[in-house]
């Protein structure tokens, strides 16, 4: 049961995560290509898709366990967020807001521990 | 950063309209589902039962509101910056609880939330100083 549980908070996770880098990567094709590029829409298609994902599963989790237990992996998204952008998307990461988005994590962990 | 729309399309403004909505739905959410509960019914675990409260379809257009800001923000500003600050609202939450609700907010809470002040001060400062010589 744990390690089901454990699954499927790291599958809703990841597709939450996924769903943010391709949903960035698809704004920015449109600033270029424009909305009716074929690109932009399969990968804002993906991107929503992945997004309905995690929602539901959060959704099924939430109805198994208390917000409280699932809430600080949902902090943890910036630290994925920050570090993912960086490496796949090429964006500029520095120290500053590294330390910001691990300070971030462990403070939405802290406020939901209690 | 490349150009970008002022005013109302400014996607700071943007940026902070989704939050906004975010939070509003949540409470609109907390009222609505309270306001309709049946925690006896097997169906309720589903939560679709909440759709009979107005407020609940309330909060959902507001949701679909910021997912669309949202999608504008990721359009202008990086996402290392962006959903770190979009975060603002695991602090407004709590904040609001205590203020409208008369919720109580722990001594490890009052700390989670100033941690989480401090990292966006932190990832916001370069963002402003950005800002201010354009």
């Amino acid at each position: 049961m744990r390690i089901l549980a454990f699954f499927f908070i790291v599958f809703s996770l990841l597709s939450f995560v996924a769903a943010q880098l391709i949903l960035k990567r698809a704004m920015e094709l449109s600033a270029t290509l424009g909305f009716r590029n074929s690109r932009y829409v399969s990968l804002a298609a993906i991107g929503i898709a992945l997004m309905t994902v995690s929602f539901f599963l959060t959704l099924g989790l939430l109805q198994r366990f208390d917000l409280s237990y699932l809430y600080p992996f949902q902090g943890l998204s910036v630290i994925f967020i920050t570090l993912t952008a960086a490496v796949v998307l090429k964006e500029k990461l520095s120290l500053r807001l590294i330390v910001g988005a691990v300070l971030i994590s462990t403070g939405i962990v802290l406020v939901s521990m209690s | 950063m490349r150009d970008r729309p002022r005013r109302f399309g400014n996607p700071w403004l943007q940026l902070s309209l989704s939050v906004v909505c975010v939070l509003v739905s949540e409470f609109l959410l907390k009222r609505g589902a309270t306001e309709v509960a049946e925690p006896d019914t097997a169906i309720s675990w589903t939560g679709i039962n909440g759709l009979a409260s107005p407020l609940v379809w309330w909060a959902i257009l507001l949701i679909i509101a910021s997912f669309i800001s949202w999608l504008y923000v990721l359009r202008y500003i990086p996402l290392t910056v962006a959903y770190p600050l979009s975060r603002i609202v695991d602090v407004l939450v709590p904040l609001g609880c205590w203020i409208f609700l008369g919720e109580l907010i722990t001594t490890l809470r009052w700390c989670g939330i100033a941690l989480v002040i401090i990292g966006l001060a932190l990832v916001a400062k370069p963002v402003a100083q950005i800002e201010q010589r354009l």
